[in-house]
């Protein structure tokens, strides 16, 4: 998924937020069958490799959910069978579908969102808002892993030196602690050297900081943008005209067969193929281009 | 005309009897390439830093610093550029494009302006290839190039490092160098460089200044150091810093031109000695006695997926012989220290210590009165707030009874030379002291078998001479030292045997003369110069004594 990935950050965490916002507060059937099959193709398309392996963790939850809300609620007016002489309703059974469908595909758009959205796009529109905060995000990200690293080197030289001797739980918390404090002294020297770095490169000279990046707005993100706007507005439209009012209990109400419904199923639909088409259209041109060539 | 000017120039540390600088009248010009050097603690990084008025030391300053005419402290944010030791420690953000961006951020530069003169820095030195990368896993060089560009991106007038390759492998100091020198011959920017080792950037240095004690002892082109140095003392300690060729040229006394790089000295040495023929040296007998370490066949790999570190590594150690493990970078030195110390398993093959697996030592025996590891750095070692309470704990896990642990201590710091520094915080201490000190601790557990990973690494050149007499009186009293190290001229030095390891096996063990003899490439600066006419002499101190033996001849 190079070119989704590639597009402004601004554009991709629109497309995430007006998405989640949509599964997780217009609970329909059809809008969320449809973010649930379109999630699994999408997340499909952006990690090949792990497919597979998802696999095996999506549909057991898929199916935890959805049988845990028949056993436990006995609403709804169709009982299909009894069960220790309490009823197993329809209604109950499809809820539960319907509670399954959105926690799975909220979780699939989410591994999207994870895959997608890395943390210098995130920092990057953070620092847009509060330029210092973001600015302490990177200088976290940087000190994280090498605070890590120094940790396990420092258990290791101890270790090689016999002062990990016992392997009782005392003893391992004992050392866990002797060698976090040795940490905290590193970290504070660390600090040290790094503000000095920091101030002989102009921080804090008073000046008002500008907040630099790779990222560039261009006339493909703008259409993006705008596709992505116009077919979310017709969900959000519809759902607040009414049209889009779904009840389980006490029985099922009739699934919209309007116009307007329609328009926002489809609607929907598109939108949450973007990413995939969008893909699809830079396979294309490539494509063609290779062919020129 | 000169750029940096320092007038009678003092400073003192608060609560400090001895002053740190006295009388420092120094006087850089625009455009040179100035090497500070001096023994640790002689004063060059504080004078570094008094230099570059945002680090600059609190304290007690009298006389005047004058960057271009004008007080150090008026000059714009960024004039002065400041490259420190440590790579890691001065990286601020989590990506090289931001770090480069960093200081332009800081002066609030519009956008458009950062991104072409990142763009433009970022060519000059070659980082487009890791310019997305995340900083952290950039290796050593490169962290230290990114500092460098990073501090450049400024547009500095003057540019000033401390120590700046001590913490790098040869191969990647020496680009390191090749990138500064590039910087002052292309871009004609004033560079002042504070350095312990001098092979390298001596010879391209305009003026060397070398301080002692917080004096200016002298400032002279590189060529007059030597002649200035040996007209102060004849044994002055500062000599044995210098290049090979300097040092090869002051044990002969033999007056002339003092040549400073290896080929200079190659000629002068096939100037005076050419065709004469000396008996070939003792041929030195491998070290005889029973296996202290033996290493069989090991296989290992860090990932079931990823490629083999080490492919069949056999090795045999002797008992009391100190043996260095030689090798490029990569090539699986410190793996295959990790796995003698008993850290890592083998995928397959064994690692016997006195004969016994190393798995067979259960509960800590191993690392008690057996096996210890120095790693390559000494901070790790410590974590108490002095070094006698790190020392202190050491005696405790080795059971040693409280009333015999004072005594015992003092007798491994006076050996050491650290007894003056057991109620200091042990990352207060200078490189040279802290590889000490981390040693001091490590031989309490009283090891039979000593190893040590990158054991030269950041300290200067008397530091490595005191640990190089200090491991030969550890191993005449039967210890065994296995040294990884980058430092081959160490390694000719200290060891009893070189062992060169590449791509996952060792290819060669020998005694230094004969392992470095057989070698093109990889051996010392002074067997380089005199190979073409003895090619056993491997130390400065061999190839003196091969001239002096030709000089009866001829």
């Amino acid at each position: 998924m190079k070119a989704f990935a590639g597009l402004h950050p601004a554009v991709t965490m629109t497309y995430f937020v007006l998405l989640l916002t949509v599964c997780m507060f217009l609970p329909h059937p059809v809008l969320q069958g449809q973010a649930l099959v379109c999630g699994a193709l999408t997340c499909a398309l952006l990690c090949r490799r792990g497919a597979a392996r998802d696999v095996g963790f999506y549909l057991p939850l898929f199916l935890l959910v959805a049988v845990t809300n028949p056993l436990f609620s006995h609403n709804g007016v169709t009982p299909l069978f009894f069960l220790n002489g309490n009823p197993v309703t329809l209604e109950a059974l499809l809820y539960g579908l319907s509670l399954a469908a959105m926690v799975v595909g909220v979780l699939l758009w989410c591994k999207a969102y994870n895959e997608v959205m890395t943390s210098d796009k995130f920092l990057y529109l953070f620092g847009a808002v509060t330029p210092k905060l973001s600015l302490v995000l990177s200088m976290a990200l940087r000190f994280l892993p090498a605070y890590r690293r120094q940790a396990r080197r420092v258990s290791r030289a101890q270790k090689a030196m016999g002062l990990y001797a016992g392997s009782s739980m005392v003893c391992r918390v004992k050392n866990r602690l002797r060698v976090l404090a040795a940490m905290v002294t590193w970290s504070l020297e660390n600090a040290m050297e790094t503000a000095a770095s920091m101030k002989a490169r102009g921080y804090g000279s008073g000046k008002r900081r500008t907040h630099f990046s790779l990222f560039r707005f261009r006339p493909a993100d703008g259409a993006f943008f705008a596709a992505l706007l116009l077919l979310a507005a017709a969900p959000l439209a519809a759902a607040a005209a009414g049209a889009l009012n779904f009840t389980y209990y006490p029985r099922l109400s009739q699934l919209q067969t309007t116009p307007a419904a329609w328009v926002a199923y489809a609607a929907y639909g598109l939108f949450l193929l973007l990413p995939a088409m969008w893909e699809a259209k830079e396979a294309l041109v490539w494509r063609c281009c290779k062919r020129k060539i | 005309m000169a750029l940096l000017q320092t007038e009678n120039l003092s400073f003192r540390y608060p609560g400090a009897e001895k002053a740190a600088l006295q009388g420092v009248s120094l006087s850089i010009e625009a455009g040179s390439f100035t090497v500070v050097c001096g023994p640790s603690g002689c004063g060059k990084t504080t004078l570094l830093r008094l230099f570059k008025p945002e680090l600059a030391p609190a304290g007690e300053q009298t006389g005047r610093i004058l960057f271009a005419g004008e007080p150090a402290a008026s000059a714009r944010p960024g004039a002065i550029g400041f490259v420190q030791q440590n790579p890691d420690s001065q990286i601020v953000t989590d990506k090289v494009w931001h770090e480069l961006a960093f200081g332009l951020e800081n002066l609030g530069l519009p956008v458009e302006t950062i991104r072409r003169r990142v763009g433009e820095t970022a060519s000059f030195f070659g980082i487009q290839g890791w310019f997305r990368q995340k900083t952290d896993e950039l290796s050593g060089g490169q962290k230290q190039l990114l500092n460098l560009a990073a501090v450049l991106m400024m547009q500095p007038r003057l540019l000033i490092l401390d120590e700046p390759t001590s913490q790098l492998d040869p191969i990647a100091a020496a680009d390191f160098i090749a990138a500064l020198q590039k910087i002052n011959r292309e871009l004609g920017l004033t560079v002042l460089l504070a350095e312990h080792r001098l092979e390298e950037v001596f010879p391209i240095a305009d003026r060397v200044a070398v301080l002692q004690e917080g004096r200016l002892l002298l400032h002279e082109p590189p060529r007059a150091v030597a002649p200035k140095l040996l007209s102060i003392s004849p044994d002055h300690p500062m000599l044995h810093a210098l290049p090979s060729a300097v040092r090869v040229w002051r044990h002969l006394a033999a007056g002339g031109a003092c040549p400073l790089t290896v080929r200079e000295g190659r000629r002068f040495l096939e100037e005076r000695y050419a065709g004469v023929a000396l008996p070939p040296p003792p041929v030195e007998a491998p070290p005889a006695g029973a296996c202290a370490l033996d290493v069989k066949n090991v296989w290992f790999r860090y990932e079931k997926e990823s490629p083999d570190v080490l492919r069949g590594l056999s090795l045999r150690v002797t008992r009391g012989e100190m043996l260095c493990l030689l090798g490029g970078n990569g090539a699986g030195k410190t793996t295959a220290l990790q796995i003698m110390a008993g850290l890592d398993r083998p995928v397959r093959g064994k690692v016997l210590l006195h004969g016994r697996e190393l798995k067979t030592y259960r509960g800590g025996a191993l690392y008690r009165h057996n096996l210890a590891l120095l790693p390559q750095n000494p901070q790790t070692v410590f974590v108490k707030d002095t070094l006698r309470a790190d020392l202190n704990e050491m005696l405790a896990a080795m059971e040693t009874p409280p009333a015999e642990r004072a005594g015992r201590m003092e007798q491994m710091a006076k050996e050491l030379g650290i007894a003056h520094l057991l109620a200091a915080h042990p990352y207060d201490l200078s490189g040279g002291e802290q590889q000490k000190a981390a040693l001091a601790k490590v031989l309490l557990s009283d090891p039979t078998v000593l190893l040590l990973d990158e054991p030269t690494k950041g300290i200067d050149a008397f530091a490595k001479r005191g640990l190089s007499e200090l491991l030969r009186a550890l191993t005449r009293r039967g210890m065994t030292v296995v040294a990884v190290t980058h430092d081959v001229e160490f390694a000719a030095e200290a060891a009893d045997r070189c062992a060169f390891l590449f791509d996952g096996e060792i290819l060669s063990v020998e005694p230094p003369r004969n392992f470095f003899a057989e070698n093109n490439f990889y051996t010392t600066a002074a067997n380089r110069m005199a190979r073409g006419l003895w090619k056993t002499a491997v130390t400065c101190e061999q190839v003196a004594a091969c001239c002096r033996a030709a000089e009866e001849r001829l």
